[in-house]
């Protein structure tokens, strides 16, 4: 580093002078003095053998070395020490034969010199020659040694960054990607090389303004765009485009920075999410009240309305043998009355009228049975932070919760209960309540649905069994199933795979955030056979740290 | 000291018209005397009337609350055995119903036979 900031405040030329000394046998040559012509600024030293010489060249750093032959075989040792980055070696001799000469040149000399009678013009001229040219390698030995390091620096920059790097030519084939994007892209390292970007990033369409930038060398700053990537999946990414220029100044394409933006939006989804969940938890809470009382009285009088029909029905009976018999056995007068009956009877269709009454009642019972579900489950989305930790008995809440639906499934479905012996659970109980009303309600669909393709009847198996810590709830149904393409997603706020109006699609994400709030886990998987287990884990001791309660203002 | 050809009397109490009309329906043929009121003050008026062996009151009720009507109900007639109806059975500590006496918490929409059957074991089949 010295070295170079030397090299930056250009020092005095340096000169090495290695001859006999003043007591030698030879006669001067008067290098030094030929030497001085250069000018005032140059510095000489003189030494008289190879150590001394060679010690020189690496402590005081001449920018030329004049040997004198006439020091014999230490003339030989310094040029063979000089190392390749040495200042150039002019040799000088009273008498250079051409062999000597080419001897020299072998050894590593950059010129010779004899010392004729125009030695005084022709040594600075050689001399200078030589000092140039030292001075010109150095200077770009050093702007290569800086480049390389400054490449270095770069890639190791452009490796470091945790943003896709891409250089890519003006149709967008790459020359280059960083290791972050093959990483965001899901590349294997070196696959990017070629190909074109347009290919993955959005759909590919000539004309999307970033095709038309690339091809343009425009400018593109913080556009967002979907890569799809070699395994399907789509990440968000944000974008910058900027057009590099070749040293002649045509462009070389454009360098493309982008970054993956799927936890960002994520975290985005959530705040809105959570914004549009906190409003409409207001919503769901007062609508959820103001059904709920209609719902009563409409549910009752369906249900007395059941009643009174098979009274009905029976009264209509009684009526169609009573007629029978009048007919049979009644006067000519009665019996005309009684087949005037029986015509009314059966043009009006009695029988189907009773009986798609029946139908049409249960049909709305189910109905408003659903309404309360959705209810219960808007309402216990919007009190998702209410109530007390309290220690409570999973069984038992597992069992009220299937009684209470046990009313609406009962004529497709057999519910077993294998109830282990596990220990209290630290929990909200009217939450762990919803968590148990959604599976049981799902089980029950996922079987109405599948019984409704395909008939038959279902089975719901609710099983409670202790683990380590942890108390493990398992309801299975031998349902529809949920297809593969649908298993990430059950969990998702409004994710709903049921008919419009049978579900809000709130019942399993809010399954979800209940159970996390308790420390646990919950998870579908398919059962063999087909048809679902959902799982829950609970720890026995609640959350690690209980939220004290509701949320932070 | 009770008669057994007494007819039972149930008063029912819920702020809602078409409610009570739902559950008349439903307990009509037990054969109990049915009075039914919007108005807690005319139940607790009621009360204080003549005797009554049951007593079914929803619980949030404009302006007025259940478990308030039916504690002054127990101030009132002790021997009456209170049932409380709500939507929202969950909101209701069970500390509470025990420090009232309340005989049963009956959740809204509720199941008729479950209903019926509560309500016998209170007013005798």
């Amino acid at each position: 580093m010295s070295d170079e900031r030397g090299a930056e405040h250009p020092r005095p030329v340096r000169i090495l002078i290695a001859e006999p000394g003043l007591a030698g046998a030879e006669p001067e040559l008067g290098t030094e003095r030929a030497l001085r012509r250069l000018g005032p600024g140059v510095e000489f030293e003189v030494t008289g053998d190879a150590i001394g010489c060679l010690g020189r060249v690496q402590t005081w750093r001449p920018d030329l070395i004049v040997v004198d032959l006439a020091i014999g075989g230490e003339a030989t040792k310094i040029l063979a020490g000089l190392e390749a980055q040495a200042p150039p070696a002019i040799v000088v001799s009273r008498e250079l034969a051409a062999e000597s000469a080419l001897e020299s040149f072998a050894a590593g000399a950059a010129d010779c010199v004899r010392a004729g009678p125009d030695f005084a013009e022709v040594l600075p001229a050689v001399a200078l020659e030589q000092i140039q040219i030292w001075r010109e390698t150095r200077a770009r030995e050093r702007l290569q040694r800086n480049a390389r390091t400054l490449r270095g620096t770069l890639e190791n920059l452009v490796d470091a960054m945790e943003s896709g790097l891409l250089v890519v030519d003006a149709r967008g084939s790459v020359s280059h990607a960083n290791p972050a994007a093959e990483r965001i892209l899901g590349e294997p390292p070196g696959s990017l090389r070629g190909r074109s970007i347009v290919e993955w990033l959005s759909d590919g369409t000539p004309g999307l303004p970033l095709v038309r930038a690339l091809a343009e060398g425009e400018r593109v700053r913080g556009a967002e765009s979907i890569a799809v990537c070699r395994d399907g999946r789509y990440v968000p990414i944000g974008l910058s485009l900027a057009p590099l220029a070749a040293a002649d100044g045509r462009r070389q394409g454009s360098v493309v920075i982008f970054q993956d933006l799927s936890e960002l939006k994520q975290l985005q989804r959530q705040v809105l999410q959570s914004e549009k969940m906190a409003s409409i938890g207001q919503l769901a809470a007062g609508v959820a009240h103001e059904i709920n009382n209609p719902m009563g009285f409409i549910h009752a009088n369906l249900c007395q309305m059941e009643e009174y029909l098979a009274d009905l029905r029976r009264l209509l009976d009684g009526a169609t043998a009573l007629t029978a018999r009048v007919c049979a056995e009644g006067s000519p007068a009665l019996r005309a009355a009684a087949m005037d009956w029986q015509t009314l009877r059966e043009k009006l269709d009695a029988e189907f009228l009773v009986d798609d009454f029946a139908k049409a009642i249960r049909e709305s019972i189910e109905g408003s049975e659903r309404v309360r579900h959705i209810v219960q489950d808007l309402r216990a989305f919007a009190h998702r932070d209410d109530g007390e930790w309290v220690m409570a008995d999973a069984n038992r809440c597992l069992d009220s919760t299937a009684h209470i639906v046990w009313t609406m499934m009962k004529h497709s479905v057999v519910l077993r209960k294998e109830y282990g012996s596990i220990p209290l659970l630290r929990c909200l109980p009217l939450q762990l309540e919803q968590v148990f009303m959604n599976l049981l309600v799902n089980a029950y669909q996922a079987i109405e649905q599948r019984v409704g393709e395909r008939g038959g009847s279902g089975e719901i198996v609710l099983r409670t069994e202790a683990c380590g810590a942890e108390v493990r709830i398992l309801v299975s149904d031998d349902g529809v199933g949920i297809p593969p393409l649908h298993a990430e997603r059950i969990f998702d706020p409004f994710f709903t795979t049921k008919e419009v109006g049978v579900g809000t699609g709130l019942g399993l994400s809010t399954s979800f955030d209940i159970v996390r709030r308790h420390g646990g886990s919950i998870r579908a998987a398919a059962r063999p056979g087909g048809g679902t287990i959902f799982e829950v884990r609970l720890p026995s001791a609640g959350p690690p740290a209980p939220p004290a309660s509701g949320p932070a203002a | 000291m009770s008669d057994p050809a007494r007819t039972p009397t149930l008063l029912i109490v819920d702020d809602e018209p078409r409610i009570l009309s739902a559950l008349r329906r439903c307990l009509r043929r037990e054969g109990w005397r049915i009075l039914a009121t919007s108005q807690p003050d005319e139940a607790l008026r009621w009360l204080a009337g003549e005797r009554i062996e049951a007593l079914l009151s929803d619980h949030k009720m404009r302006g007025a609350s259940g478990l308030r009507l039916l504690e002054a109900a127990a101030g009132i007639q002790p021997s009456t055995v209170r049932f409380l109806i709500s939507g929202w059975p969950d909101e209701i500590s069970a500390e509470r119903l025990a420090a009232i006496g309340v005989h049963a918490l009956i959740p809204k929409p509720w199941d008729d036979t479950a209903l019926r059957a509560l309500l016998r074991e209170a007013l005798g089949a």
